[in-house]
């Protein structure tokens, strides 16, 4: 049996165990934590493991917001599965429970709602394997808490209730993810292209790989039953594709257009690649010359392809090697701070019209130590709206089976990604 | 930023996150106990049990324990509010198995809220009532899972699917009703309800190929649409149907030549079959046993359906279809899987190991797939050392000699990376690399040595354990490299022997010793330089370490065992020799003294006369190498593709192989189910029916005929039915109703045989006539034995495929046993579908010692016997050996058998040629009954006896009707549509059970078509405890439409009667 025997949520920082769910009878005892904490804290921090082989059970560990997903098992199943269920179930917790909020999950938000994780992750889970993972139906299952029932608990004391008054319809049709009573029709629907740029170039300067990593985002609200069709103008760029399950793999199949019938609110409809691109947006040119037990360090950032639209956010950060005891940092533009594990970061915000930013300064190598012998490499991030750097290009939205015309947006927003520059 | 503007803020973010909180249940989190839990819980206001619950869960999540508020919690679950249910549940699954006796008290509740017509309710009351696992209660958690499976709302039965494991691991010997479920559940029109079943299928059955192979083609259809989750599971249970009826694809990669190591692939492909445990160690003809077969329909099919699934956005789904692809892909299609798993490369980290570790084993197979994506496995810096790792693995795999350029200048880069762990590992794949390609020796070789001379790496001033790391690999690429062809190397040795005073790290320095004394006698310029080069580690020796001076001593030793002859080197090592070796005599550390002593011995001694054998013993230890091979196959950990068990490369528990080639024999691929009882298939075992399509009660009445006294039982009875039923006019109706009942039937329907008023002579029954006509419930009840019933199901015990040929069915027998009432008699028919004749053919029970009975008993003594104290193994009577079976031939034997169990299968040992083959017997309930011969008044009398909890009814519908009336439309008109569904009521439930027929009793009504009232009774008296078992059959609904039928069943054996009244309705249904 495929099951999963226990989901724990652990606090990052103390290890405290925050919630414990048992899902099989087989119950899991929570000294599991304190093991696997010690784990992760005694062995190497940076090292994520995906799988640990604990002396009683297989754990797949989730650390995301600052809180430890811990799924146990003792049985062999595939592990993709748990992994993706509790990236789901971080999803769906935030969505619960952030949304508008303006702030990120945190362990302290888990701990305040903790009556809400425990009934959705019961809806979402039954024996161990996954039942409600669909986000409409589980809000039509559970209701996530808002300001209202907040304000009217706060007042009269009463909490309103969280769990929905009856099956939500969308459980027993044939598209799941759509819920048949949408709360609030605005007739709108707004298509998200984000990109993310990686890049690598390699100390002679030359650009090693370059591809693109986009999401189409879409943000629905449209009444009825409608039928979609999103179509590029050059479809044959898209390297690789993955879908939503809404999608129908046949028109995509026969003529390349992404046919659906869309869920209502925010959802990914579609993730893919671009590769072997020519051209980045902007470069780093790192410089180290190390003699006698100093290393000196120059950087200089800049625009190579002009994009044509604002390069904003730009942030330079790089990892001070082991065996650099102290540095000093200037630069021209932007600010410089040394963070606690020794990152470098660098912000620059956009780059001036009148000069090129740059950093420069002096590193001081351990004692004993003549030369630099290992090199940094440099990350950038950068955010770039209004374009799609993989050239992708949305041709047109027909929408069927709807009394109005709804409002259709477009955008496109391109971030770097894995971007970096060796020196 | 002003300092007051700072503290603004900061109170400003203090005040957001207090808002944040307002209107959680932050304070329960933080103070569950601050006030009493248990009044709260007793509190008549849902929102104070809410309160009261959510305190409880919070103490659960914070790992108290609070289970002794189990009785109060168990209470509420009889609440109306949803909210306080949810809670309810939550605690109850938390703490059920713990007070098993308390959570009893829920079941009742959950029964109730089965019937809600909210199916949110039903679902949760399933999911929590299956979930608290009690074993006591697994009849009634079946009967609750049988009704959610026929659910109106595909929610609930997906819940039912999803309930299926949970009672299956209560009750693991019994599967043969949960797999029907299975059944119904796969035929399921919503794909969420069939990718539930699936995962039902996999933790209940998932050999019972059977299964599959009735609903294969849809379910490969269903795929796309069944839910992510269930996917995975059923991609995987589809893979392992194919693999195990159509064998191995002979064209997918296991078996193609684009694996450049093809011993590798068939490690592979025994792997994947066989598992690990079963074949390490002997290499027996694993090729024999696979079939690889061309590919065929269902391969098509399924490659065709998971192909789109590699699109998903579940990277779980994408591995499994791809999984599938790999193994029973033609290798042209297997192309296709590798840019959609190369895209699960861009997901989280986690993806990415799993991922990677399955790519490895694939690339290992297969290099040639990945070899044009070299780039795609680059290191990033986000990437984890584990990673990073793999990476690297994959890399050195599938590097070509065209891709190597472009793989070795990107490992320029890595060298230089602050992480010198990750430094030593590509240093060490850069060894591989070459070493497979031999091309590439000379560059990987001058790059090594000089990433191994650079200066940070042997200046004695900076020197980390980590530096040592990457030094030391180096050198272990140089030796490695350089094994395969060292002549041609020699200047590469010569400089790093000539740097060898510049390298302080012992352990490097004991490589390049070692290297030097292996290869000492190799082309020109290692030999003249050997004096220098032993002077200078005579000299150096007492300032090395014990590494360092073992391999001092052993390439001393080395150098002067190669020299031959008696010229001025041989002179000058052997001084060198005897140097070191006095000098290691005096060292501190033992390992080097021993080994001092140890070559002192072997060659210092040169006064002795066996002086050759030495010589020689010192060659054969110091100059001859160990065959290398290059990949030990037993090392090789090869598991399923995207297995938890590839991931951690051992067999995790519950890991399971696929399963043999072609081993699922099926052999009616449309596909009916042998163990299947739903499935009407008498009709598929003609052989049968001559021999049992006689009187079902062959002994019942010839027990009455004895007694003599029901031969003036009439046939057909007419009463009245608000007045005692039987008590009345059966004396009176015996006059006139002596017909015989296919007479009756030629005669018209049965209002019309109603109006004949001259046949009623007697008044009373006039009256009671005018009632029937205006209360119009007035029945007519037959007591008519002579139906043709149907032959008996016939259930297999040895399938021929298994067993030489030779096909065992069996089907339970109404006889009652000569020897002793506890025993039940078995028909079993033997056919020999082999060619040859058959010898001895016998069958034992399981168990030899002391299990059958001897030879005949007293009945009244076993009888006894077993209420004292009830054996619990089953017993068998001896059956008479069949000496010679010819083929084609069949022979009947009866069996005579004890079972104790109403549901465990019995297991036996057929012998047959000598040889001895294990049968599983299945328990039919309905047949451990013996006919017990009851009037109408006993009847009720009984009835009375046993009331409330012996009594349990259920209801379900009953269809069969339908069919016989339309066939008895097109013989003749006249007959009487309801006499023909009571009288195919009884023929349905007599010849599939053992019962006596008491009465049928006929509605009598104005409208031609109403069947309400139709009440047929049984009675049956228990074969192990000779209770009395009564049964009343209430129809209701119109005979043009399936029926609704009331089960009920009246017995003291309670569990005994849960048990059988299930079986009933199967029966019925």
């Amino acid at each position: 049996m495929q099951q999963l025997q226990c989901i724990f949520l652990l606090s990052e920082s103390s290890g405290e165990v925050m919630l414990e769910k048992q899902t099989t009878g087989h119950h899991v005892d929570r000294s599991i934590c304190a093991w696997f904490w010690h784990q992760y804290h005694h062995h190497h921090n940076n090292d994520q493991m995906s799988v640990v082989t604990s002396p009683t059970h297989y754990l797949f560990p989730l650390i995301r917001h600052g809180i430890v997903f811990l799924a146990c098992t003792q049985l062999e199943l595939p592990p993709l599965l748990p992994i993706e269920f509790l990236s789901r179930f971080a999803d769906i917790l935030s969505d619960y429970l952030c949304a508008g909020a303006g702030v990120t999950l945190n362990e302290d938000i888990v701990k305040d709602n903790f009556v809400i994780v425990y009934e959705v992750l019961d809806e979402m889970m039954d024996n161990g394997f996954p039942l409600t993972t669909e986000p409409n139906l589980l809000k039509d299952i559970v209701l996530p808490p808002n300001l209202v029932t907040k304000v009217l608990h706060a007042v009269t004391g009463n909490s309103s209730p969280s769990v929905g008054p009856t099956l939500p319809h969308a459980a027993a049709s044939t598209v799941p993810w759509r819920s048949t009573h949408p709360k609030t029709i605005t007739n709108e629907i707004y298509v998200n292209l984000v990109e993310q740029l990686d890049a690598s170039v390699n100390r002679d300067g030359n650009l090693r790989r370059c591809q693109v990593y986009g999401e189409i985002q879409v943000n629905s609200s449209l009444p009825g039953f409608p039928d979609l069709t999103l179509s590029f103008t050059n479809p044959l760029l898209l390297n690789d594709v993955r879908f939503h399950p809404c999608v129908r793999f046949r028109p995509w199949e026969s003529s390349q257009v992404l046919s659906f019938v869309p869920p209502d609110g925010h959802f990914k409809l579609m993730t893919y690649r671009v590769k072997e691109l020519k051209k980045i947006p902007i470069y780093v040119k790192p410089q180290l010359t190390s003699d006698s037990g100093n290393c000196r360090i120059y950087a200089l950032v800049g625009v190579r392809n002009d994009p044509g639209k604002t390069i904003d956010s730009i942030i330079v950060e790089f990892q001070l090697p082991p065996c650099i005891t102290s540095a000093d940092l200037t630069s021209n533009h932007g600010t410089v701070d040394i963070l606690a594990d020794k990152t470098c970061r660098w912000s620059i915000g956009q780059i001036p019209k009148d000069k090129l930013p740059s950093l420069s300064g002096n590193l001081v190598l351990e004692p004993g130590l003549d030369r630099l012998h290992v090199a940094p490499t440099f990350q950038v991030r950068f955010k770039i709206m209004g374009i799609a750097m993989s050239g992708l290009q949305i041709d047109k939205l027909d929408v069927k089976n709807m009394p109005a015309n709804p409002y259709k947006g477009f955008r496109a927003q391109t971030q770097a990604g894995d971007y970096e520059f060796r020196s | 930023m002003l300092p007051q503007m700072g503290a603004a803020a900061e109170s400003l973010s203090k005040a957001s996150s207090l808002v944040m909180r307002i209107g959680t249940d932050a304070h329960l989190y933080d103070d569950p106990d601050d006030v009493s839990i248990k009044p709260l819980l007793e509190s008549r206001y849902d929102s104070e049990k809410v309160d009261a619950l959510k305190r409880l869960l919070a103490l659960i999540a914070q790992g108290a324990d609070v289970s002794h508020f189990f009785p109060q919690v168990v209470k509420n679950v009889a609440s109306h509010s949803l909210e306080v249910k949810k809670l309810v549940y939550l605690y109850l699954l938390h703490y059920a198995e713990k007070r098993q006796n308390e959570a009893l008290l829920s079941i009742n509740c959950f029964q109730k809220d089965l019937s809600d017509t909210n199916p949110l309710v039903r679902a949760w009351a399933l999911r929590a009532m299956t979930g608290i696992r009690l074993h006591v209660v697994s009849p009634l958690i079946l009967a609750a899972i049988t009704k959610c499976a026929r659910d109106p709302s595909p929610y609930v039965r997906k819940c039912a699917a999803y309930a299926l494991p949970k009672l299956y691991n209560l009750h693991q010997e019994e599967t043969s009703s949960l797999e029907q479920l299975v059944d119904v559940l796969l035929r399921d029109n919503s794909p969420a309800v069939v990718g539930s079943a699936s995962v039902a299928f996999n933790a209940i059955c998932p050999n019972n190929y059977p299964l599959i192979s009735k609903h294969f083609r849809r379910l490969c259809e269903a795929l796309p649409d069944v839910e992510e989750w269930s996917q995975i599971i059923l991609i995987e249970i589809l893979l392992r149907y194919t693999v195990a009826r159509h064998g191995l694809v002979r064209e997918s990669v296991l078996f193609a030549d684009i694996t450049r190591d093809s011993t590798f692939s068939s490690v592979m492909r025994r792997c994947y079959v066989e598992g690990h445990e079963l074949w390490s160690g002997d290499g027996r003809g694993f090729e024999e046993v696979e079939m690889g077969t061309c590919k065929n329909e269902d391969v098509d099919l399924l490659l065709k359906c998971t192909a789109p699934l590699l699109w998903s956005q579940n990277s779980a789904v994408v591995l499994a279809a791809a999984g599938v692809h790999w193994i029973v892909g033609p290798a042209e299609e297997v192309k296709k899987i590798v840019k959609p798993i190369l895209f699960l490369l861009r997901s989280s980290s986690a993806v990415k190991y799993v991922v990677l570790c399955n790519i490895l084993a694939f690339a290992k197979a297969a290099p040639l797939l990945f070899d044009s994506f070299y780039e795609d496995f680059f290191i990033s810096s986000s990437d984890s050392y584990q990673i990073k790792t793999i990476k690297l693995e994959i890399l050195s795999t599938i590097a070509t000699k065209s891709s190597v350029p472009f793989i070795f200048e990107e490992f320029q880069d890595y060298i230089r990376d602050p992480d010198r762990r990750f430094v030593a590992d590509t240093v060490a794949v850069i060894g591989f690399i070459a070493k497979r390609l031999a091309v590439l020796a000379g560059t990987c070789l001058e790059g090594l040595l000089k990433l191994v001379l650079s200066e940070p790496l042997v200046s004695g001033s900076y020197q980390v354990e980590e530096e040592d790391g990457v030094l030391v690999q180096a050198i272990i690429s140089i030796k490695s490299i350089l094994k395969q062809d060292p002549s041609s190397h020699e200047k590469v040795i010569v400089r790093l022997v000539r740097n060898l005073d510049r390298i302080k790290n012992s352990a490097s320095r004991a490589l390049i010793i070692w290297i030097f004394g292996e290869y000492s006698s190799i082309g020109d310029v290692i030999p003249k330089i050997a004096p220098t080069v032993l002077k200078y580690l005579a000299w150096s020796f007492h300032s090395d370490e014990v590494e360092a001076k073992l391999q001092i001593l052993n390439t001393c030793a080395k150098v002067t065992a190669k020299t031959k002859g008696n010229n001025k080197d041989s002179t000058l090592f052997k001084k060198i020799l005897n140097y070191i070796l006095q000098l290691a005599t005096f060292d501190q550390n033992y390992d080097v003294r021993d080994r001092a002593r140890f070559i002192r011995n072997l060659m210092g001694n040169e006064t002795k006369n066996n002086l050759d054998i030495y010589r020689d013993l010192a060659e054969s230890m110091f100059c001859t190498k160990p065959a290398s091979s290059p990949y030990p196959s037993a090392n090789i950990r090869v598991y399923l593709p995207g297995s938890l068990s590839q991931v951690v490369l051992h067999a995790a528990p519950g890991y399971t192989p696929l399963p043999k080639p072609g081993s699922a024999v099926i052999e009616n691929p449309a596909g009916l189910d042998n163990s299947s009882d739903v499935d009407e298939s008498e009709g598929s075992s003609p052989q049968y029916s001559t021999e049992d399509n006689r009187l079902g009660y062959d002994t019942g009445t010839e027990e009455m005929s004895e007694n003599g006294e029901y031969e003036e039982t009439p046939l057909v009875n007419i009463s009245e039915a608000n007045v005692d039923q039987g008590q009345t006019s059966q004396n009176d109706m015996s006059n006139f109703v002596s017909t015989d009942l296919s007479e009756m039937m030629s005669r018209s329907a049965l209002e019309s045989w109603l109006d004949e008023t001259p046949c009623f002579s007697d008044g009373s029954f006039g009256q009671s006539r005018s009632q029937n006509v205006s209360t119009s419930n007035a029945r007519v009840s037959f007591n008519d034995r002579n139906f043709k019933l149907k032959p008996r199901k016939s259930h297999a015990l040895l399938e021929p495929a298994n067993s030489d040929g030779l096909r065992i069915s069996y089907s339970f027998s109404t006889e009652v046993s000569s020897v002793s009432p506890l025993l039940v008699c078995v028909d079993l028919l033997f056919e020999n579908f082999a060619k040859e004749t058959l010898r001895n053919i016998n069958i034992r029970f399981e168990e030899a010692s002391g299990s059958s009975i001897s030879g005949p008993m007293d009945p009244v003594l076993e009888d006894s016997a077993s209420m004292v104290s009830p054996d619990k193994i089953p017993t068998l009577l001896p059956m008479e050996e069949i000496p010679l079976l010819s083929p084609n031939e069949t022979v009947k034997r009866i069996l005579q058998l004890r079972f104790q169990h109403h549901l465990l299968p019995l297991k036996l040992h057929v012998l047959c040629n000598g040889k001895m083959y294990l049968g599983k017997l299945w328990p039919d309930i309905a047949y451990f009954l013996r006919p017990l011969s009851l009037d109408m008044n006993s009847f009720v009398e009984k009835e009375k006896q046993l009331p409330g909890m012996f009594e349990c009814s259920r209801r379900c519908t009953f269809s069969d009707h339908l069919q016989e009336l339309e066939q008895n439309e097109k013989i003749s008109v006249n007959a009487d549509k309801s006499l023909v569904v009571a009288h195919c009521f009884a023929v349905k439930i007599l010849s599939s059970s053992n019962f006596y027929l008491v009465s049928m009793d006929m509605p009598v009504s104005l409208k031609p078509d109403d069947m309400s009232g139709l009440c047929l009774r049984f009675a049956g008296e228990v074969v192990n405890s000779s209770k009395p078992c009564l049964i009343t059959v209430i129809a209701h609904g119109n005979l043009t439409e399936p029926l609704d039928v009331t089960v009920k069943l009246n017995s003291e054996d309670t569990v005994f009667g849960l048990n059988l009244l299930n079986r009933l309705l199967a029966i019925v249904q």
